[in-house]
């Protein structure tokens, strides 16, 4: 008795102490909000300055052209430049080249270089050099990863003279000017590229506005201004040599952490701010919230149509009844990240607005809808047909990546409802699971592209030999019009084909469309111009940090 | 004693290769395909996978690539990571000396304060003393290292920003991540050097020693002590071991460099080559510990070494 008595005092004084600390704490921190907001009015232009920005994941090699992952391209887009580049409305401008011209059936395409183009290693930028990289990603040594699927139906370019280069296509590419925009399809100096071998990812060299310093693998990135550099994109308004003088990229992989460096001013700019932490953020007068919506395609279940039930239209129609997508993303994004209603996010080429409100969750449609396919509710409540259970197998390859696993367990409950059991497998082995073995009913993925044509991989007819889609979708109709997008050259007749393609997917419930990823960045007060190219990607060209 | 040494050292050889071995299998047992992992699977052809798959010798079977990997770990080559062709063995070496500090500075955090307070603990059993010694005990034990980890973030470096939430940068920024790692190990220290001062001040030798009038301090710092820290060593042997390999948790809750962090993205991969490296890396060590504690027994304990030149 008198025991407990004493551990109960202890366990009080404890708690009190806790309390102290974390008041003295919080007293600190509005005292230096004060002090920070005072001194952005004060400030000026600034140069220069060392921009910490801490990533969510490490890429993996600083090659562009051997790289698969879109972390990676937050670092690359710094040291490398692009042919050309894509503006937010979907228009294509110079960069690297000055202008270009197409042939009249579309398959080759004619580019003027700048002339005073310099890599960092002191190499000229030449039509030689632009050949070396687009031979570059096709070549199997490189072992090229996205960059590959990007560059097609590239076949073979030609020097014309110093600054121009002719460059031809097996067939004609509505996507392949605005692939070349593509950070992925970013051009190496083919010096380095030659010197260093595989182990140009260690040792990047491009044209870009930063260069290369140091990578410690784990740890940190490390890029310096290109004092040289003039020849900026028309998605940044700073056409010289960057204002401040480096980037560190810092890798931190947990979230608490990353948030929690930028809190305590240890870094000045963060990534990927979880959802629960952006309220907080917003309200934080030392930090602002600063947000891009990526484009492609949204994060959307594919129905496995090879596989019976789901080849049944009906059957789709329920589950997409049943399912409420809004209530979904407003419990677990908590109204941070948008609902998407099409396979292409907003904001791409050819989306198709009208959609937008056309699915809503109605639980008796579902019902009958199953009712009429001869799925009958069984005792435990779970449909049943010619002595089979309606069962759904919903595989989600990440460790919770953007909550997808809490989406897959919110779904589960949703069509329990009507009667239809969903078994969950989460596994890091999609390779296995999803592309070998094809065993799923359901499964989700995303894209991050710039042109509709991205559709193509996920819903034309695969052809012999070749890997299936995603969704095994196979309709003569939907080929036709995909080929047809990928070569059509008067946008408007562009934008309606894709307008078609998506209202078929939608009402063929070919999909479920869940949500659309905004990149988010939680940034001090002080940094400002971080600005975000057509994909959502972060630019540095125009970022000043305040005193 | 040189021989009891040379055997040990003999057994440990085999338990190297034994780890290594049971690891290439498992690695190579389990489902799915580093090739597939390495390239984008939506956008690579069957042609490039299986271009790749006979560069990386992934085509032979087993065992041919299993005494290949062999051949070329006996001369000292432990391969290129499959993934950035980094090679493995420079890149163990230049991130072990992070794990190592990091390793040793929770060892010491550790050792000081379970070492401490278990022997006041002890002594003072059922005072305020032993209260807190025996809350540091369970919180070390049961708190799992990360949420200790942010819990640390969140007041050090959030709230009172006296240290960095992550990095390694020189000394401030290993004070966090070694305070996590010392936690867990005093939580154990701390409950096994109590436990055995208790169990050794109720034998007859101390029973002995108070009859002919040592102080207090003479018997529990000079014998009681002695005789407890025995077991104590066994643990703090262990301890450094699991101290070695739960640095892969710290290490990425505080963004460190290290092994840990090489090991936890190699196998996320699947980057048998690094995985092999690591392992056959940190087996080493293990084994080398266990040697060290097998050797400091001699020291504590005549018996032990006694029984030894017999």
């Amino acid at each position: 008795m008198n025991r407990s008595i004493s551990w109960m005092k202890y366990m009080a004084l404890a708690a009190v102490l806790v309390l102290v600390l974390s008041g003295c704490g919080a007293a600190g921190n509005s005292n230096s909000a004060v002090q920070a907001s005072g001194g952005e009015q004060s400030a000026g232009q600034t140069e220069g300055g060392n921009l910490t920005y801490a990533l969510a994941t490490s890429p993996d090699t600083l090659d562009p052209h051997r790289s698969g992952l879109a972390v990676t391209v937050r670092a690359i887009r710094t040291i490398y430049d692009n042919l050309v580049v894509q503006l937010p409305d979907g228009s294509i401008k110079p960069w690297l080249a000055k202008e270009w011209s197409v042939s009249e059936d579309g398959k080759s395409y004619t580019f003027k270089l700048r002339e005073d183009v310099k890599f960092h290693d002191g190499t000229p930028f030449n039509a030689e050099a632009v050949k070396f990289n687009l031979d570059r990603v096709i070549d199997p040594a490189t072992k090229a990863a996205n960059s590959l699927a990007l560059i097609r139906p590239y076949s073979s370019s030609e020097v014309i003279d110093e600054y121009t280069i002719k460059v031809n296509l097996e067939q004609p590419s509505q996507a392949f000017l605005g692939n070349l925009s593509q950070a992925l399809l970013g051009i190496v100096s083919p010096a380095a590229a030659k010197k260093y071998g595989d182990q140009l990812g260690k040792n990047p060299v491009g044209t870009g506005p930063y260069t290369f310093v140091k990578w410690d693998e784990n740890a940190d990135i490390v890029v310096a201004k290109n004092k040289d550099y003039s020849w900026a994109p028309a998605t940044v308004e700073n056409e010289g040599a960057p204002h401040i003088d480096t980037i560190t990229f810092k890798i931190v992989p947990e979230e608490a952490t990353r948030i929690g460096s930028v809190q305590s001013k240890q870094v000045l700019a963060a990534e990927t701010v979880p959802p629960q932490n952006i309220a907080a953020l917003k309200n934080d007068p030392n930090q602002q919230l600063l947000q891009a919506n990526t484009v492609g395609l949204p994060y959307t279940l594919f129905f496995n149509l090879r596989k019976a039930p789901w080849d049944d239209v009906k059957v789709r129609q329920a589950v997409q009844s049943a399912v409420d997508v809004e209530s979904i993303v407003k419990t677990l994004y908590l109204g941070n990240y948008e609902r998407a209603w099409s396979a292409l996010s907003p904001g791409i080429l050819g989306y198709n607005a009208s959609l937008e409100g056309s699915i809503n969750p109605d639980i008796n449609k579902a019902n009958q809808l199953l009712d009429e396919q001869g799925w009958i509710k069984g005792a435990d409540g779970i449909r049943v047909k010619d002595g089979k259970k309606l069962t759904l197998h919903y595989v989600d390859g990440s460790p919770n990546r953007e909550k997808r696993n809490d989406i897959a367990a919110i779904i589960q409950q949703q069509l329990k409802q009507v009667g239809i059991a969903v078994e969950v497998e989460i596994t890091k082995d999609v390779a296995t699971v999803i592309y070998q073995n094809w065993d799923y009913d359901l499964y989700g993925n995303s894209q991050v592209n710039s042109d509709p044509n991205a559709l193509y991989a996920f819903y034309h007819t695969s052809a012999e030999g070749e890997r299936p889609t995603l969704s095994g979708l196979s309709d003569p109709k939907i080929d036709k019009l995909l080929e047809q997008g990928a070569v059509e050259t008067d946008p408007d007749k562009r934008v309606d084909i894709y307008n078609q393609i998506q209202q078929y997917l939608i009402e063929q419930a070919v999909i479920l469309p869940i949500y659309v990823f905004p990149y988010t960045v939680a940034a001090s007060k002080s940094v400002q111009g971080i600005k975000f190219d057509s994909l959502g990607y972060p630019l540095f060209n125009d970022v000043r940090i305040q005193p | 004693m040189v021989q009891t040494i040379l055997t040990r050292l003999a057994t440990s050889l085999l338990v190297i290769l034994g780890a290594s071995v049971l690891v290439y299998c498992i690695m190579y047992l389990l489902p799915g395909d580093p090739v597939l992992l390495m390239l984008d699977p939506s956008s690579a052809t069957p042609e490039m996978i299986q271009n790749l798959r006979v560069q990386l010798g992934l085509d032979q079977p087993f065992y041919i690539q299993f005494a290949n990997y062999f051949g070329d770990m006996l001369r000292g080559d432990f391969g290129k990571s499959m993934i950035n062709s980094d090679p493995v063995l420079p890149k163990i070496l230049e991130h072990f000396p992070a794990t190592l500090a990091l390793t040793a500075l929770s060892s010491i955090i550790a050792i000081t304060i379970g070492i401490t307070l278990g022997v006041l603990s002890a002594i003072h059993r059922n005072g305020v003393i032993d209260f807190i010694a025996r809350l540091v005990g369970l919180f070390g034990i049961s708190m799992p290292t990360f949420w200790t980890g942010i819990l640390l973030i969140l007041l050090f470096s959030v709230q009172l920003g006296w240290f960095p939430a992550m990095g390694s940068d020189g000394f401030s920024s290993l004070v966090l991540p070694a305070a996590t790692l010392g936690l867990v190990g005093a939580g154990f220290i701390v409950r096994m050097v109590r436990n055995s001062m208790l169990e050794v001040v109720n034998e007859p030798f101390i029973v002995a020693l108070r009859a002919k009038g040592l102080s207090q301090r003479t018997i529990m710092y000079g014998h009681a002590l002695r005789n407890a820290l025995i077991p104590a060593v066994t643990v703090i042997g262990m301890l450094i071991g699991d101290l070695l390999a739960g640095t892969v948790m710290v290490e990425t809750v505080f963004s460190r460099q290290g092994i840990g962090r090489i090991i936890a993205d190699a196998l996320m991969a699947k980057d048998l080559p690094v995985v092999q490296g690591v392992v056959f890396f940190t087996a080493m060590i293990y084994v080398v510990l266990n040697l060290l504690v097998d050797i400091s027994y001699a020291y504590i304990d005549p018996r032990v070494r006694r029984a030894v030149r017999t």
